[in-house]
């Protein structure tokens, strides 16, 4: 009998909350099998067991949120669920019983249940279903009540000994219409009618709990100032104009920031680093994360390496980061291990903005709107240009305004002659 | 309502029914000259006489095969033993004899007799004097059995036991003799198979055999103010019959049961009364139905032994809160 825990899937992760089991009780695994659909800090995952063996019972139920390394599962070798009940059971102070026939006690597993009279059994909802759910834990007054008043079983959460489904559980059920909201999206209640109207409260989802935390911790503790560069976009225009006939997908303007950002960063060691308790920490590698509106909150997803990644290639991990973001599929090391971060609103129509340093790292660039804006050009004549703001926002703690400064002329020499980033 | 002890109870019943029916009489070791071990037959020999009062030798299955033949004949013998320990030795008057000798004769016979004895812990008598045995009686069928746990029950049912015409074994508690409570005047017999609601709640209930209604009434009180839970305390008073109705009725109330005796745990009062509240009140259930028991050992001498060796208040506290949330 192993006991499978709740795994640490990220380096952050103290608690997790169980989506959707993919097996049921009396299930064989094999190890690799995927069990568990998991809510971590930053996504959602499956988990896979590492054991072969018979799934002998759930402990943690869906939408239960349990800490690292609290049981979530136990996995048996053989078959049933029964005999660990069975072997429990006869512990329990019994003298022993040499005389008996052995073959009186050994083959009831699981003791069989009497066929249900039609008349005495209601249409509970707790009966194994076809497709093979566990038996929900009531007791037998809860059971009986539940399908008197046609609440689902396994919608609730017992407040009895155990988790056990009890009366009052039933009662509080059927009072609030027989639902209950799914544990993964957040319950709304509504409040009482004020001069701001009636209020409705939301809970935050885990993704949105870490988000908030981070982000007043970054603002709390990071000393930040920024840097505004105007950018002539022309040649990266131009550029782009010719790599879609080549290219599918054609890089997008922000690929080529971030694998501008990616090459700056590789001569500027300390902007891809992090002021860490009192150490600056500077990265060998040049992980350059992408900010990415979805699942209702805020993720950043790590182009891993970006600087020895070709246009292409970026572009091509970008388009996935983003598509399983909107999916709620990515995992937590797609979102781990970035040492900087690009966020881009110019898709609208926003000029030039300021954000919140990605903790811990030092600093973070935002993309504004490309746009035709009327410049002089060298001989003083004015012409439209494809014109770009950049705006760097760094933790002063580690970065100095010329480090800053010298970091982002360079993203911005980089974007102007392009042809080095296509390479 | 006069207020008097349990044993001036037990006394009472026994002159009254005396008084009012020639046919009964007291036997047993020191009931006569002595008044009893426990003093229960005070003043008997003087106002009854010797032919009613008997002093026996010290051979329990002689006094009981004796008041089955007296039974048998049409007399209604009060036999008196020692302690609950001491009638193992009149084991075979009593399940082969008193509870079968009507059944063997088709009912030509019965056995209207009454076999009175003190049982259970408290005073230091050690493994061979302070048991609980009624899960032995409760087990014969032919023979009833009470458990008076108040000085109104101890009279009531002593009297209902003597006019039953069925062997009684009536099963008093040691430490009970010098409790005092209030006895209705000239109060009637009880009714055997009525069980007696001794405090009213609607969350759980606690049923206490013997003394254990008492721990169990003290554990409700503690759990009103403490946990804020209400407790029905029910005191069954006999355990055969057995008032299943006024149980069975308060489980679907409170949907939660707790059983407490003195006895061992194994094959007790509360295994059988366990099984029977799941037997008839499964579907009402909210938690397993809990037993508090004496602990599964031979009564120890030593006084914090014999005292950890049966229930007291909080383990009944425990048992209650254990089917509400896990403890």
């Amino acid at each position: 009998m192993s006991e499978i825990t709740m795994p640490r899937l990220s380096d952050s992760m103290e608690e997790g909350t169980i989506l959707k089991w993919l097996v049921s009780e009396g299930d064989e695994v094999k190890r690799g099998q995927a069990i568990a659909e998991i809510e971590t800090d930053k996504a959602n995952m499956t988990y896979e067991v590492d054991t072969d063996g018979t799934v002998s019972e759930l402990v943690a139920k869906e939408g239960d949120t349990l800490p690292v390394g609290e049981v979530i599962a136990r996995v048996g070798e053989g078959n049933g669920a029964g005999r660990s009940s069975l072997d429990a059971g006869r512990e329990q102070d019994e003298p022993e019983q040499k005389d008996e026939e052995p073959d009186q006690e050994e083959p009831q597993e699981e003791p069989e249940k009497p066929e249900p009279k039609p008349d005495q059994r209601p249409a509970t909802s707790d009966q194994p279903s076809s497709n093979g759910g566990e038996r929900v834990k009531a007791s037998p007054v809860a059971r009986r009540m539940a399908g008197e008043m046609g609440v689902e079983l396994a919608q609730l959460e017992g407040s009895g000994p155990g988790g056990r489904i009890v009366k009052a559980d039933v009662e509080a059920a059927a009072k609030d219409g027989g639902e209950r909201k799914p544990a993964a999206a957040p319950a709304a209640q509504r409040g009482e009618a004020g001069a701001k109207g009636e209020v409705e409260y939301q809970e935050l989802t885990r993704l949105q709990q870490t988000v908030t935390r981070r982000m007043a911790e970054s603002k709390a503790t990071a000393p930040d100032f920024q840097l505004v560069a105007e950018v002539d976009m022309s040649a990266a225009v131009e550029l782009r104009k010719r790599l879609k006939e080549v290219a599918d997908p054609a890089p997008s303007f922000n690929d080529m920031v971030v694998k501008a950002a990616a090459l700056a960063l590789r001569d500027n060691r300390r902007v891809n680093g992090a002021y860490r308790d009192g150490k600056f920490e500077l990265y060998s590698r040049v992980n350059v994360g992408i900010a990415v509106a979805g699942q209702n909150a805020l993720v950043v997803p790590t182009i891993f390496d970006a600087d020895q990644k070709s246009l292409g290639h970026i572009a091509k991990d970008a388009r996935a980061l983003i598509e399983k973001v909107r999916e709620g599929q990515v995992t937590p090391p797609e979102v781990s291990g970035g040492t900087f971060t690009v966020s881009n609103l110019g898709m609208y129509g926003i000029d030039s903005f300021s954000a919140i340093i990605n903790p811990p790292q030092a600093a973070l660039l935002t993309v504004g709107a490309l746009k035709k804006r009327a410049v002089p050009d060298d001989r003083g004549r004015i012409v439209a240009r494809d014109m770009m703001n950049l705006t760097l926002v760094c933790d002063h703690r580690i970065l100095y305004g010329a480090d800053g400064a010298q970091f982002l002329a360079r993203v911005r020499e980089l974007l102007e002659s392009p042809l080095s980033l296509a390479l | 309502m006069p207020t008097m002890r349990y044993r001036e109870a037990l006394n009472e019943a026994l002159r009254e029914e005396m008084q009012a029916d020639e046919s009964v009489f007291v036997m047993g070791e020191d009931v006569g000259v002595f008044q009893g071990a426990f003093k229960v037959t005070k003043g008997l020999l003087e106002e009854f006489g010797e032919r009613r009062v008997r002093d026996t030798p010290i051979s329990e299955n002689t006094i009981v095969g004796m008041g089955v033949g007296a039974a048998m004949v049409g007399l209604r013998p009060v036999v008196e033993l020692m302690t609950v320990n001491f009638s193992l030795l009149a084991m075979d008057q009593i399940v082969n004899h008193a509870a079968a000798v009507g059944y063997m004769f088709g009912g030509q016979v019965s056995v209207p007799m009454v076999i009175r004895m003190p049982g259970g812990a408290g005073h230091q008598l050690g493994p061979t004097h302070s048991h609980s045995f009624e899960a032995w009686y409760l087990h014969v069928p032919g023979l009833l059995v009470a458990v008076p746990s108040t000085p109104a029950d101890a009279k009531g049912l002593l009297k209902a036991a003597i006019q039953d015409d069925n062997p009684v074994i009536f099963i008093e508690h040691e430490t009970l003799y010098g409790q005092k409570g209030e006895v209705p005047e000239n109060g009637g017999a009880s009714r055997f198979g009525e069980a007696a609601i001794r405090r009213e709640g609607d969350d759980v209930t606690v049923v206490g055999i013997s003394r254990m209604a008492i721990t169990a009434e003290k554990a409700a009180e503690t759990l009103a103010s403490e946990h804020e839970i209400d407790a029905e305390v029910i005191d069954p008073r006999t355990l055969r019959p057995l008032d299943m109705d006024t149980i069975v009725e308060s489980v679907k109330k409170t949907n939660r049961a707790v059983i407490v005796e003195e006895g061992w745990p194994h094959g007790g009062v509360g295994a059988n009364l366990a099984a029977l509240i799941q037997e008839q009140a499964f579907d009402w259930l909210d938690a397993p139905v809990m037993r508090v028991t004496g602990a599964d050992v031979p009564m120890p001498y030593s006084k914090p032994l014999e005292q950890a060796a049966f229930p007291h208040e909080e383990h009944v506290v425990q048992a209650a809160l254990s089917t509400f949330k896990d403890t």
